[in-house]
């Protein structure tokens, strides 16, 4: 009798389907590997069996019985916990007060500190998940905070642990622990499902996985029958896709100058943890270097230390043969680094203010744009006829960027930067959110800017559009590059096992 | 240097200490649940002139007369904490801008006036008063005397609060909840705590101390009317809250120290210092800029910092 | 019931939704006065008789409106940065003591000397009163909102000691009714603003230059760098950083802008109402705040804000006129701040959409658009997403 089960599981979104008919058992005692790239509905599965969603079509059974789940609290009660990638932890509180938060066996008034962190301690003891009770989370590593989620979970009698991509945050002797400890717990009986993709790591822990890919199950696999080949499973995952159309690429010559150096380069994110390490690459006029791997290891930082708005801890990043000056996103514009960032509506445009201001929004101050301390809106507004008519956006120039599609705004944005004659021009998720003729439109654009001659970086979770659109493609794992490859008739396989975090024999 | 010079600052600004005291502990607890209420000084006044009137109007004897007015201030205040609830936390307004609203509202050329000319509050002193109370007998002894034995009931009263504002958030479950939900009302949600709720009852708490504070202004410290007799002790309060980095007894230390502060130009004036009063009267407010310049620079680590969530709208993702 | 962020205001909503909230406070201030004794329709065309249609009344309630255009624009500038300068008050009062000592000074020399030089200086006095909070807010992020409202108090006992409590150059210490009660020097009729007359209806120069520089602050928010600059960090502080621009600078500016806008009112109210520094009148009318209270019923829209200047100059006009036994003090400051409460609630109907049914969507595994971005008029809380 599975301990969970989930059949015939369908949930659509505005747009997008993002389970269809999902079946999937984890028994009792098992680690369960649910395994799939970004947009494949893992997320959204196992919301879904923790009470955040509700499905359109399907049932949810627990034990054999069928549950409805209308918020977590009725997960909860039914043993059902999930630990997300984004912590729900309190900084400022004890180790002890986060578990304890919300729940407690007795139901007192008094919760004093010594009592509950005797409590927690008893449970970290039992289930081998150490972490001093009474430590302020801020202080603990990130390894540390997982395992408090973990124990609030085991502290309300968890029977089935969902972890969502847990080893993401950790390193490597935190990722040997975590996998003791989840042993440690399936044999008293309790069910863990692992979303993960990496492929090393499923394989070392799990018993059985279930791939999915773009909202359906496309494979169980018994990982201890059929051996553990990390090459199926990373077929199964990635899949032959039939790839848009699209131009080939264009060949650059070995000779094109170099746009854009990147020398040794590290950077920390907003918790001192050092996400990008020690990356080196360089990309020459008119090529266009591909970055592939899961979303979360490091690409962000990667665009931000090479556009200025984040500052890296070391190493240099050179447009031709000037040295960007380290956090300065006015040196890196003024160098002629055109950024496409991941928050279209937040950084790269002002959804409240109009076309023309945000056409304006970099370039306000150049003499094309302005007179003395003016802003010329003739001129702002020729520019943006201009653009919209090159670019093939559909809207007016005095609507507010809000009111356009998501597509038009991303051929704003995409035209606004590539039309600033840049040098180099990073791209971060070119064709998230878009419909299928705004992604042609938008992957033409590049194209085109490759071809006048920009040093392109095009950092995408899609492995079939980075492919379609590079020169060479870098994998990048853990904030390494694990390799750089040519696009043409790159081996697939091999990719998805860098993704994933495997070295490939060069 | 002379006791008796120390003693009557150390008296003095306990005096004055006790309403910033008093409403600083209302509005750490309404911030601490990620609120903020700028609106302290309408509450106060409003507060003032409410204990101020129901003092004169009810019969009885002075313990039961004040008791009254007592009540009824706080409910004043708490009256206009849930209006500024409703408004902030069910209607999403900005609440920088609300609080001000409630601060003109209840202000100097507002409500507290309002009420002031309604019931012919003037600066004659009332039926009623606070008064000093002699505990054990022993308001006599040096230097303790007069501070621990000799102060009224709402001082000893503050005392009492600072120490169970102190259990409550640290020691008590719902205390953790509280904090949680200051610090990050999205974790607290996901473990079932209701973040509304919270809000709203510390809310209407901090307001009804507002209006407890100032009531002690009208019925202890004046103790009489006139209009904005506060004085800005409201936004002091607010500066306060800061400057003990959102805990009780830090607070009292602060309240205290500005109590000090405050008494400080009469007390020199009583002793033939002669500088002009206006360069005393601005001292808390010099100070209390001062102290948030520093709060400021060192608030720059999150670790010290205010409730995360200050401020901040919070709502479940829909689904 | 869900509420659902709108992409766009159509302009007709943003017209009704503050004479509704306008309407809504007055019909409750009506409760309050029927509450204690008073009759609201009567006290109401009192109230519009005195402000509007009385034979002096519309100069009159000119006269007030005047220092309010100026201290709203004040408060529009830096609160659509949601930067709260509350200091208005406070800036208000240091431009009328630099005006004041400039007019006194220049006493003989000719009149548009005088007011030229008045002008400058209340404007440089109340920059300079802000530039204080500016600088703590913008290099040492220190919470403007304390510090900008405790210079208030501070500028409150400056103007007060001037007059009362010292033998300063601004107090008149010669003539025998300023032996009995303090009072300041006035200034020669060098020194006195002139106003325009239109048909019985005397428009006092600070109002012209009020309106002119709410034109002057919207074409500037429209055509200047700075007023781009402005827009675009309002609207989405990360995107102004995106664009290479300098935020702590540019907050010093618009801080220091802001002051000089009420120190202007401050130089104003000396040169067209009291020609002499008068401590009391000023901390009794409170122009500072009340011009707040202007900026937001109109909606933080600098030509808007002439509009709810004249009519809470009514407000403060009538209070005086009527003032009286029968006619309850603090009547302004209780419809202000309602005003201001139904304002800032009915900016919740400009912002969203009320739906009737909890249906979905909520975001897919790699999420679309997700507007996240801070709202135009900054009376909904900047953090209410959806």
């Amino acid at each position: 009798m599975p301990a969970i089960a989930a059949r015939g599981i369908t949930r659509r979104f505005p747009g997008v389907v993002a389970n269809d008919r999902v079946s999937f058992e984890v028994l009792p005692g098992e680690v369960h590997a649910l395994l799939g790239e970004n947009g494949s509905g893992k997320t959204t599965l196992c919301k879904i069996l923790t009470g955040l969603y509700r499905p359109d079509e399907g049932e949810v059974h627990i034990d054999g019985r069928r549950v409805h789940f209308t918020s977590p609290r009725d997960a909860f009660d039914a043993g059902v916990f999930m630990v997300q990638q984004h912590f729900s932890l309190v900084d400022r509180l004890t180790v002890a007060e986060n578990v304890v938060l919300g729940w407690s066996p007795h139901r007192t008034f008094r919760c004093r500190a010594r009592e509950i962190e005797a409590e927690v301690a008893a449970t970290s003891e039992r289930f081998n998940m150490r972490v001093d009770p009474s430590a302020r989370v801020w202080q603990l590593s990130v390894g540390e905070r997982q395992r408090v989620e973990i124990l609030k979970a085991l502290y309300r009698g968890a029977r089935i642990l969902i972890l969502d991509e847990p080893t993401t945050v950790l390193t490597p002797q935190e990722c040997e622990h975590l996998f003791a400890s989840l042993r440690d717990m399936t044999a008293s009986g309790a069910s863990v499902v692992f979303i993960s993709h990496k492929l090393r790591e499923v394989t070392a822990v799990c018993d059985r996985v279930t791939v999915l890919r773009r909202g359906r199950t496309v494979g169980a696999v018994d990982i201890a029958a059929a051996g553990a080949d990390p090459r199926a499973l990373a077929r199964l995952m990635v899949g032959h896709e039939v790839s848009l159309a699209t131009k080939d690429p264009l060949v650059v010559g070995a000779d094109a100058p170099v746009a854009l150096d990147v020398r040794s380069l590290g950077v920390s994110n907003d918790f001192g943890r050092l996400r990008i390490k020690d990356v080196s690459f360089s990309i020459r006029r008119g090529e266009v270097l591909g970055v592939a791997g899961v979303a979360g290891n490091g690409q962000r930082e990667l665009a931000e230390a090479i556009t200025g708005l984040r500052s890296h801890t070391a190493g240099q990043v050179l447009v031709g043969e000037r040295v960007l000056r380290n956090g300065s996103p006015g040196d890196a514009i003024a160098a002629g680094v055109a950024y496409v960032p991941e928050d279209r509506m937040g950084t790269g445009l002002v959804p409240s203010l109009k076309v023309t201001d945000n056409v304006a929004l970099k370039d306000f101050r150049s003499p094309e744009l302005s007179r003395g301390p003016f802003v010329s809106p003739k001129k702002v507004l020729a520019r943006t006829r201009d653009l919209l008519d090159r670019f093939d956006v559909s809207g007016r120039p005095d609507s507010t960027v809000r009111q356009l599609s998501g597509g038009n705004a991303q051929k704003v944005l995409l035209a606004r930067e590539m039309s600033s004659n840049p040098r180099v021009l990073v791209v971060a998720a070119l064709t998230r959110g878009l419909d299928v003729s705004a992604m042609e439109s938008a992957r033409a654009l590049l194209l085109e800017a490759a071809g006048r001659g920009v040093a392109v970086l095009l950092i995408s979770e899609d492995l079939d559009e980075v492919l379609d659109l590079s020169d060479r493609v870098a994998v990048v794992y853990d904030g390494r590059i694990m390799g750089i490859v040519g696009a043409h008739g790159a081996d697939r396989d091999g990719i998805g096992l860098m993704m994933a975090g495997i070295e490939v024999a060069a | 240097m002379n006791h008796n010079v120390i003693v009557t600052l150390v008296v003095a600004g306990i005096a004055y200490g006790t309403p910033l005291l008093i409403a600083g502990l209302g509005e750490l607890l309404t911030e601490r649940s990620g609120v903020l209420n700028l609106g302290i000084e309408g509450m106060m006044l409003v507060g003032a002139a409410t204990a101020f009137w129901v003092s004169k109007v009810v019969g009885g004897p002075a313990w039961f007369a004040l008791l009254v007015a007592a009540a009824a201030a706080m409910a004043s205040g708490a009256a206009m904490a849930l209006v500024f609830a409703v408004v902030c936390i069910t209607f999403r307004a900005n609440q920088v801008v609300t609080g001000l609203a409630l601060a003109i509202f209840g202000g100097s050329i507002g409500l507290s006036s309002y009420l002031a000319s309604s019931g012919k509050l003037t600066k004659a002193a009332g039926p009623h008063q606070i008064r000093a109370l002699n505990v054990l007998g022993l308001k006599g002894l040096p230097i303790v005397g007069p501070i621990l034995f000799h102060e009224d009931v709402v001082v000893y009263a503050s005392w009492a609060l600072v120490v169970l504002v102190a259990l409550y958030l640290y020691t008590t479950r719902l205390g953790l909840h509280l904090r949680a939900v200051g610090e990050q009302p999205q974790a607290a949600d996901s473990m079932g705590i209701s973040v509304t709720l919270y809000r709203y009852t510390h809310t209407v708490v901090g307001g009804a101390f507002a209006g407890a504070a100032g009531a002690y202004y009208s019925l202890a410290l004046t103790p009489s009317w006139s209009n904005g007799l506060t004085a800005g002790a409201g936004w002091i309060a607010l500066g306060l809250v800061i400057f003990a980095f959102w805990r009780p007894g830090l607070l009292m230390a602060g309240a205290y120290l500005f109590g000090i502060v405050t008494s400080l130009g009469f007390t020199l004036q009583a002793r033939g210092v002669t500088l002009p009063p206006e360069l005393f009267a601005a001292l808390p407010y010099v100070m209390t800029v001062i102290v948030l310049v520093l709060t400021s620079s060192i608030l720059s680590g999150r670790r010290l910092g205010s409730p995360a969530a200050l401020a901040q709208f919070y709502e479940r993702e829909e689904h | 019931m869900r509420l659902e962020r709108r992409t766009t205001t159509p302009p007709w909503l943003r017209v009704v939704v503050p004479i509704g909230a306008l309407a809504v406070a007055l019909v409750l201030v009506a409760i309050i006065l029927g509450a204690s004794g008073h009759n609201p329709l009567s006290t109401y065309r009192a109230m519009f008789r005195a402000g509007f249609t009385d034979r002096g009344a519309l100069s009159a309630t000119l006269l007030n409106a005047t220092p309010l255009v100026l201290t709203g624009l004040c408060a529009v500038v830096t609160f659509r940065m949601r930067i709260y300068n509350i200091g208005g008050e406070g800036q208000l009062y240091v431009g009328a003591v630099a005006a004041t000592a400039v007019g006194l000074a220049l006493g003989g020399r000719p009149s548009g000397l005088v007011i030229v030089a008045m002008i400058a200086a209340g404007m440089a006095g109340g920059a300079l009163w802000a530039g204080i909070p500016g600088v703590l807010r913008a290099y040492v992020n220190t919470n403007e909102i304390l510090t900008s409202l405790m210079l208030n108090y501070v500028a409150g006992l400056l103007i007060l000691y001037l007059i009362f409590d010292s033998t300063s150059y601004w107090r008149n210490l010669t003539s025998p009714g300023a032996k009995v009660y303090p009072q300041g020097k006035m200034l020669t009729s060098r020194g006195w603003w002139p106003a325009w007359h239109l048909g019985g209806l005397a428009i006092p120069l600070g109002f012209v230059l009020g309106a002119g520089l709410a034109v002057g602050v919207t074409l500037a928010l429209q055509y200047t760098r700075t007023g781009f600059q402005m827009r675009l960090v309002a609207g989405s502080p990360a995107a102004g950083r995106y664009a290479g621009i300098d935020t702590r600078r540019l907050i010093l500016v618009v801080m220091l802008l802001s002051g000089a806008l009420a120190g202007l009112a401050g130089a104003s109210q000396v040169g067209d109402f009291s020609h002499l520094l008068d401590p009391n009148g000023l901390e009794q009318a409170m122009y500072g705040y009340a011009g707040i209270v202007g900026a937001a019923l109109a909606g933080f829209e600098p030509l808007a804000v002439i509009v709810t200047a004249v009519f809470l100059g009514a407000l403060t006009n009538a209070a005086v006129q009527l003032e009286g036994p029968s006619f309850p003090d603090g009547l302004v400051g209780t419809i202000e701040g309602t005003i201001l409460f139904c304002v800032v609630s009915g900016a919740l109907m400009t912002t969203y959409r009320v739906h009737r049914r909890a249906s979905d969507p909520g975001p897919p595994e790699a999420p679309a658009e997700a507007i996240t971005s801070p709202v135009e008029t900054s009376l909904v809380d900047s953090r209410a997403q959806s």
